[in-house]
């Protein structure tokens, strides 16, 4: 029983590691890619070892490019929004959590069925309306809207709800006040929810391709996706792996927070269901 | 004035949770309620957005041309043709790296660990770079067709991206690779909820593994897999950046390339018809609740 159960451990590894090869290989290919030669990329496609190496694709990009600018824009607007969801988010899941007041259910029933609205169906009227608000072409475009979400809302309130009450309860013997346990009790407990809920929001915001589109028309205010995007199109064939240089540049702040994190993002996914 | 008292009391005893609750209710209104109203309101009308002294009210003219547009009608197509391909492949891929993430959990906790995050990390990167990079693997001389003709798999490079009929399975195997990671870890979340006395009980009366995981561990991950294709049905009908980066909003050749937020997009942004684009923005969200309706329905049934 034990020695047929290790057996097929054994074949699952063989499996999942032929199934990373497809998985990786693109990062791969991204990475060795932008430390080649233009002749290598054109005559060679199918190599993988940069021969010669050279730094020529990254030393193009930044002069071709204004990284440092994109990476400063994108900080700004993603950075923004996370911190205004950390904050109006929590207070809102520790409202539907632990506080009674009339309502409640009926607001929450309400906020799931929300999530059931197709994003197209405000995406002409809100143009329209920041249009005339006189806020495309600003940050605050794609900042104020998504100030506060209910995914995020949902998925702390699932976390808050394991909190006992008897924590909260004796606070409020003591006489603290409901901010006052939301800021000494609840915020301190709830770090890793909190990590989850920061980290899918800068990375929902970092990847944002249709928002900047939309918004941002200055190439001044471009984020990276958008940058890199709006380059791809200018870059001539022969000068290609600068546009892989760019492609890793973008990529890398992500995927380092990914690796260090990585228990964090995976766990926003593990315990999602429909019932 | 009892009643009144007690009612001030409750209030007061509940204010903060409705302090805190009160952001999103503002926001909501602000950047969701309002904006309906306004797009319900411009359904009827002609509203250029550079030339608003235009305005005019013009009753069912967009519902009747929107419901009569034979591009946007072929966007929808399109986009059905993408996901009946996107949905199939990446569910099964999913469910097999799930399936075979979920045998190895009992073992080595390192390896567990890189296995789990290393089919996650497609899931991480931007739709563009993912059109670019897999753009160019799969590219008539990229590496993928380069290997494909030394095999005699195919006879000559293709240019998928000007091939009509081929444009939409390329983009929905792209955004499968980008997309199957997720899946697979919201499935693996399923199977391990599941109490190992059900599937042991099986094993002990001789039933085979295939027939197991069929009768037995998947109806069990029903949840899970309502909650993924409910996802499908909404995100998927509004797919936009994958097309947008390789078409423009022109939509390729044969407008092959063509989907519902990508024609709104043109509408609304190129052609500046607010009006117009905001009623085909209605008709496609009716179509995805129905969509999403129909997802429940099947799915939820015994």
């Amino acid at each position: 029983m034990i020695r047929q159960e290790r057996n097929e451990r054994i074949r699952a590894y063989i499996f999942l590691s032929i199934g990373l090869i497809i998985t990786l290989y693109p990062f791969v290919l991204m990475v060795m890619s932008s430390f080649m030669t233009p002749s290598q990329l054109i005559n060679n496609p199918s190599m993988i070892i940069p021969m010669p190496f050279t730094l020529s694709g990254y030393i193009g990009l930044f002069k071709n490019l204004d990284v440092l600018l994109l990476f400063k824009n994108t900080i700004i607007i993603a950075g923004s929004v996370t911190l205004l969801n950390l904050f109006f988010d929590s207070l809102a899941a520790f409202a539907l959590a632990k506080l009674k007041f009339p309502g409640k259910n009926a607001l929450f029933g309400f906020m799931l069925f929300t999530l059931m609205i197709p994003g197209v169906l405000f995406f002409i009227p809100t143009y329209t309306m920041l249009y005339n608000w006189g806020w495309v072409n600003h940050y605050r475009a794609l900042i104020i809207p998504s100030f506060v979400q209910f995914y995020s809302i949902f998925l702390m309130k699932q976390f808050m709800e394991q909190i006992p009450d008897d924590v909260i309860e004796a606070a409020r013997i003591d006489g603290a006040s409901d901010p006052l346990i939301y800021s000494r009790i609840i915020l301190p407990m709830s770090v890793p929810v909190l990590a989850t809920i920061a980290i899918l929001t800068f990375m929902g915001a970092w990847n944002d391709f249709f928002g900047p589109l939309l918004y941002l028309r200055s190439p001044s205010l471009w984020t990276v996706q958008l940058g890199l995007q709006m380059f791809s199109s200018t870059i001539p064939s022969q000068y290609i792996q600068v546009l892989w240089a760019g492609e890793v540049v973008i990529t890398l702040p992500i995927l380092i927070v990914f690796l260090f994190l990585q228990k964090y993002f995976i766990q926003a996914f593990a315990n999602v269901s429909f019932k | 004035m009892r009643t009144m008292r007690k009612f001030l009391k409750t209030l007061n005893k509940s204010k903060w949770g409705y302090i805190f609750v009160a952001p999103w209710i503002v926001g909501f209104a602000v950047f969701s309620v309002y904006p309906l109203w306004l797009g319900i309101k411009m359904t009827f009308m002609n509203y250029n957005l550079v030339a608003p002294q235009s305005m005019k009210f013009t009753g069912f003219q967009n519902w009747i041309n929107g419901l009569m547009d034979i591009t946007f009608w072929k966007s929808l197509l399109n986009i059905l043709y993408n996901q009946a391909i996107f949905i199939v492949l990446t569910f099964f891929i999913a469910l097999l790296v799930a399936y075979l993430l979920f045998k190895i959990s009992s073992g080595n906790k390192f390896w567990n660990a890189f296995f789990r995050s290393a089919y996650f990390v497609p899931t991480i990167t931007s739709v563009v770079v993912v059109m670019l990079v897999l753009g160019n693997i799969s590219a008539p001389y990229g590496p993928l067709q380069t290997i494909l003709v030394k095999w005699h798999i195919l006879s000559q490079p293709i240019v998928w991206n000007l091939t009509p009929i081929l444009i939409m399975p390329v983009i929905a195997i792209i955004t499968s690779w980008m997309s199957f990671g997720m899946q697979a870890i919201i499935l693996l979340g399923g199977l391990g909820t599941i109490p190992p006395e059900y599937t042991e009980a099986a094993r002990i009366d001789g039933a085979k593994e295939r027939t197991i995981f069929w009768r037995i561990t998947f109806p069990l991950l029903r949840p899970q897999i309502i909650f993924i294709m409910v996802m499908n049905a909404i995100g998927g009908l509004q797919m936009f950046t994958q097309v947008y980066v390789n078409f423009g909003t022109a939509g390729g050749p044969d407008q092959a390339g063509m989907t519902p937020v990508l024609y709104i997009y043109d509408q609304g942004l190129t052609k500046f018809q607010m009006g117009y684009a905001s009623t085909l923005g209605f008709i496609l969200s009716g179509i995805i609740i129905i969509a999403t309706v129909i997802t429940l329905r099947v799915l939820q049934e015994r």
